[in-house]
């Protein structure tokens, strides 16, 4: 079963593998000036040591606009769990049922539940040692960028840590179950990415927002470098959030006062507030992302063995 | 008993969302013969045999194997059964020596030598991915990697359908000398009887998902004769011995199992084909096949 396993998929095992290996390549190539950059100029305005602001703002300024770029790149790096896991789980089943083998693979004296488990085993490993790669790699490339940026903005939570892998391995089985019932390669792996766009920009947009209750503050000034700022706004003194409408009519009042806006707030004792996931939350917020993924990927797979078990192919 | 037999089936059924492939198959094949299992397209032909390599699972009823019940797909169920799928599947993408290798790796017992002599036999290169062989040298492929498991039951599904007639004939040459080598029993699907003819010694007749016909072909060809007669008036739909009337201007003549009794006065016996017995059966309306087809093999002989 191993020499099959190996020998069916070493194609797509071996592109994928040369996939990580460029990938790794380009994020060494670029990554090396960034963080000699960001070692020369930047880092010593963070360690608390003296501090020439002036300096700093002018190397940072630099550093913004020499490697403003990588945001684009990091981007990109989202297609990378998907184009790995879904490349390895499509055709998985697919192709078997596609060209028939399927009834070549099990009627030799291997139990098809035993077949099963070698390849889901094999290429679900590889799926998730390969995006675990890419991500680390990322998780390096990053490290300068993570102290000037918050890590929750998506070209940053999205594609380092633990969920890339967690999404390789929903991608995995999404296009496994996907092949499982469309019984060809390509429209599973059509439906797999729709279905995946779908269930990524969900978790996303609505429900990583509020893995954890925000922290709301009301202040005067804020210092919030590397917070994830969900929402902000102004609030009276009884701590009432101004609604859009409202605010408009405060600083109409303002104008009407003939008074600097910032000074008739200050007198009127209405405040800034602004609610947000404070920056340490980073690694629970990944674990919660990746446990999510990686239960959705448990049930497709376990619908995927039911399946083939009771036969219904 | 039941070892006596390479296959038993009770009362196999099986159900695809709201149609009956397969009703109420009883079946009984002895060992060590080629058994050609006939029907039309549709005919539950290759649900039955997939049934048997426990490729699915019945609705109802039971198989057995040499006793074993190929639905559990233990190693050793899975041993004794060699299947070639219908137009015959194998990796494309494999050369022949991988296919070997495959089939070396994923049985118990993987005859390799055998498997090689054959294909050199052949002409078959063993460099050649599986895709770019014709037709008739993927059969023989994909034929030599089933018997190198060294089966004792031997399933094929429509193993001539896709080739051409010199293709056919080597295909069935090969078949023929494993056969007489090996002593394996052979269960074979078709639509087409009078290829079968020359190699089957044992005859299933399967239509509308029910057997409507089984036993040995001698058996069956000494048990059915054709009688010529004047032309009959009298409905003979329900005289359980005529398997079929057909009427024609001043004559009928009748099919029927009679066992060789005496014909009546004025009705002349003559020999039937195994083309026209079977047509006979596959002509029969679906309301006549009601209970299952008696097994003619295990009469007295």
């Amino acid at each position: 079963m191993t020499w099959l396993t190996w020998r069916q998929h070493r194609a797509e095992a071996l592109a994928a593998g040369l996939f990580v290996a460029a990938l790794g390549a380009i994020l060494l190539t670029l990554g090396l000036p960034m963080h000699s950059s960001y070692h020369d100029g930047i880092a010593v305005c963070f360690n608390g040591a003296f501090i020439d602001p002036a300096m700093c703002s002018t190397n940072m300024a630099r550093f913004q606009q020499d490697f403003g770029y990588t945001t684009a790149v990091l981007t990109m790096l989202n297609v990378v769990p998907f184009a790995i896991g879904a490349f390895l789980g499509a055709p998985l089943l697919a192709r078997e049922l596609e060209t028939g083998t399927w009834q070549l693979a099990w009627t030799q004296a291997v139990p098809r539940m035993r077949w099963l488990a070698v390849k889901l085993t094999a290429l679900a490993t590889l799926t998730v040692a390969l995006t675990a790669a890419a991500a680390a790699l990322t998780t390096w490339y990053r490290q300068p960028l993570d102290v000037l940026n918050s890590r929750f903005a998506p070209a940053g939570f999205d594609v380092e840590g633990l969920a890339p892998p967690a999404y390789a391995l929903f991608a995995f089985a999404l296009a496994t179950a996907a092949g499982t019932l469309m019984r060809r390669s390509l429209p599973a792996l059509a439906a797999a990415l729709a279905a995946f766009v779908v269930v990524r920009v969900t978790v996303e947009t609505a429900l990583r927002p509020r893995f954890q209750p925000p922290v709301t503050l009301t202040r005067n000034r804020f210092e919030v470098t590397n917070d994830w700022v969900l929402d902000s706004g102004f609030a009276d003194p009884n701590g009432h959030h101004l609604s859009r409408a409202e605010f408009e009519a405060v600083s109409d009042a303002a104008d009407a006062a003939n008074t600097n806006l910032t000074t008739y707030l200050h007198d009127h004792g209405v405040q800034g507030w602004i609610s947000y996931q404070p920056a340490e939350r980073f690694w629970a917020f990944q674990r919660i992302e990746a446990g999510i993924f990686l239960a959705l990927a448990a049930i497709l797979l376990a619908m995927v063995v039911w399946r083939v078990k009771r036969r219904a192919l | 008993m039941s070892t006596e037999h390479a296959l038993r089936t009770q009362g196999l059924s099986k159900l695809y969302r709201r149609t009956w492939a397969l009703r109420d198959c009883t079946l009984a094949l002895p060992t060590r013969r080629v058994v050609a299992l006939v029907g039309p397209n549709g005919a539950g032909k290759t649900t039955l045999l997939r049934l048997i390599v426990g490729l699915i699972a019945p609705t109802d009823g039971t198989v057995q194997v040499f006793g074993q019940s190929p639905t559990t797909n233990t190693p050793q169920a899975l041993s004794r059964i060699g299947f070639l799928a219908q137009d015959h599947p194998i990796y494309p993408r494999f050369t022949v020596a991988d296919l070997l290798h495959f089939g070396r790796s994923c049985n118990l017992r993987f005859d390799q030598d055998l498997a090689e002599r054959r294909l050199s036999h052949l002409d078959i290169p063993l460099h050649r991915k599986a895709g770019t062989l014709s037709g008739g040298q993927r059969a023989q492929v994909a034929l030599a990697l089933a018997l190198a498991k060294r089966p004792d039951l031997l399933i094929l599904d429509e193993p001539l359908s896709s080739l051409d007639p010199v293709a056919r004939r080597e295909f069935l040459q090969t078949l023929m000398v494993a056969v007489a080598d090996d002593g394996i029993t052979v269960l074979l699907s078709s639509h087409i009887v009078t290829e079968l003819e020359r190699v089957c010694d044992h005859l299933v007749v399967l239509n509308h998902g029910r057997v409507t016909l089984s036993g040995d072909i001698d058996m069956l060809l000494a048990t059915h004769r054709l009688l010529v007669g004047p032309r009959a008036t009298a409905n003979l739909d329900h005289t359980p011995s005529v398997i079929e009337a057909t009427h024609a201007d001043r004559h009928t003549t009748l099919l029927v199992r009679d066992e060789g009794a005496p014909a009546a006065p004025g009705w002349q016996p003559h020999p039937v084909s195994l083309e026209d017995l079977v047509l006979a059966y596959l002509r029969r309306p679906d309301h006549r096949i009601t209970a299952p087809a008696r097994d003619v093999s295990e009469a007295p002989r």
